[in-house]
């Protein structure tokens, strides 16, 4: 690499770095919370206990949790029914109409049932998240900054600020280390060369971990447009041969247990997570919306949606998922962390505070530098790794 | 440490090369495998270079700093 070369990577490292450090600290400040939000959401939840019950216990048919949730709330519609395969519990989401709904999604409502006694164990005021205040607060600093999907996207943008941080950040270990073992901290020396040679050792020990995490984060804060266009594309094309037919009446739907029942009946390899009812604007007009995931490791994290015709309960069709819905699928595991028990938890949890600490040496790194003299500043890292000038010329030869 | 011998190439990417290519099996260990020993092996590739930066740490000598 020409010394020219290596300054303008050192440059972008420089500002992709500055840019995004503040969002990048609050982003891993409230990850780490997050990290454990199923340990933290059990610990603070405040609903009644689950029945206990001998393995194997049926759970709960479907048609009565819906009967159960039209008789506390008559005239709401009922948007969504969740069935949990992870805690055995039952979701109900209700809104006053469709088209509060649609105007207000802040209207809507859910009731958490026991799956296998079937009695109403937590109600929600309004929609907003998992009820716990707390989590709802710190997942929507980490994700949008409480700026919706504007702050989304810009989270987005911070997101890839860092991968391009990173990216340059590798790029400039090289020459940094000609004249070190790896892993070398002088101690001895500066204190800032110590935070320089602690910063290079942290960032290119966890490199793959932070460009992985950067890379879904970025994919995660996208989710919005991209289920957005999907549903411009994909969904309208399916439900296009059907445009023009009035909506279906209450009276007329088959019941969400036949709809459930149809497709496990169809899809035996496949579980179904959730039963949106018809007019939902995340379903079909005239159709239940049923979503499935498979059963192997790989596939339990793709889920497919299902129509089952709400008349005649017949089953239509699979919605083929883009490949950009099915990379986002992939990514968020990889970016929560959460897919192999309470030890890579706590492993992900040191790597984002192995992260933090990489932020904040680098913004020592370029606080501590020398006011009014930052060529002087930067040329004195340049330097650090000593007589570096003809190890790089040397380089440029390569 | 304290040799200024020029480093190859090689000589410098040789542990960062290994530490990633730990960490990404590690990361898909899990994800493809999500059981047993595949979660056990995913746990050790993973928690190997946070290992191996708190051996560098030990090794650190703050008494001999001049700021």
């Amino acid at each position: 690499m020409t010394r020219r070369a290596l300054r303008r990577w050192f440059w972008l490292h420089k500002w992709a770095s500055l840019i995004c450090t503040g969002f990048l600290l609050v982003t891993c400040l409230t990850g780490l919370p997050l990290i454990f939000r199923d340990e933290i959401g059990d610990w603070l939840e405040d609903g009644l206990p689950y029945a206990v019950v001998a393995d194997g216990a049926p759970t709960i048919n479907l048609d009565r949790v819906a009967a159960t949730a039209r008789q506390m709330y008559p005239g709401q519609v009922i948007g969504t029914i969740f069935i949990d395969d992870d805690e055995p519990k039952v979701m109900v989401a209700m809104a006053p109409s469709w088209a509060t709904y649609t105007a207000d999604p802040n209207s809507a409502h859910w009731i958490k049932f026991d799956s296998h006694a079937g009695v109403v164990l937590k109600e929600s005021k309004s929609f907003g998240g998992n009820g716990h205040s707390f989590l709802e607060i710190v997942f929507s600093l980490h994700r949008d900054l409480f700026a919706g999907l504007y702050g989304e996207l810009f989270m987005g943008l911070m997101a890839l600020c860092f991968v391009v941080a990173v990216i340059s950040g590798v790029v400039v270990y090289a020459p940094f280390m000609r004249r070190l073992d790896f892993g070398a901290v002088r101690s001895s020396h500066s204190s800032r060369l110590r935070w320089l040679d602690l910063h290079n050792l942290m960032g290119i020990v966890v490199m793959a971990w932070l460009l992985v995490v950067g890379v879904t984060g970025i994919v995660n804060e996208l989710s919005t447009p991209l289920f957005g266009l999907w549903q411009l594309t994909d969904v309208r094309a399916t439900l296009a041969p059907l445009g023009g037919k009035p909506g279906l009446a209450e009276s007329e739907l088959i019941s969400p247990q036949a709809a459930y029942d149809t497709v496990k009946a169809t899809l035996p390899d496949m579980t179904a997570t959730s039963v949106i009812f018809p007019g939902s604007p995340f379903g079909s007009p005239y159709h239940y919306l049923v979503w499935t995931k498979g059963k192997q490791p790989l596939t339990s994290r793709l889920f497919s949606p299902v129509l089952v015709d709400a008349r005649s309960g017949a089953f239509v069709s699979a919605i083929a998922m883009p490949w950009y819905l099915r990379a986002l699928e992939v990514s968020r595991p990889l970016h929560f962390g959460d897919y192999g028990g309470m030890p890579l938890k706590i492993i992900w949890g040191l790597f984002d505070l192995t992260a933090i600490i990489i932020l904040v040496s680098g913004l020592h790194l370029w606080l501590s530098r020398r006011p009014s003299r930052m060529r002087e500043a930067e040329a004195e890292l340049f330097a650090s790794c000593a007589s570096s000038a003809p190890a790089m010329s040397g380089e440029a030869a390569e | 440490m304290s040799n200024t011998r020029r480093r190859s190439t090689v000589e410098i990417w040789r542990w960062p090369a290994v530490l990633a290519i730990m960490t990404i099996c590690g990361l898909l260990c899990a994800l493809l495998g999500q059981t047993g020993v595949w979660l056990v092996l995913s746990w050790f590739a993973l928690a190997f270079p946070l290992l191996l930066i708190v051996r560098h740490l030990c090794h650190l000598n703050f008494e001999d700093t001049r700021v």
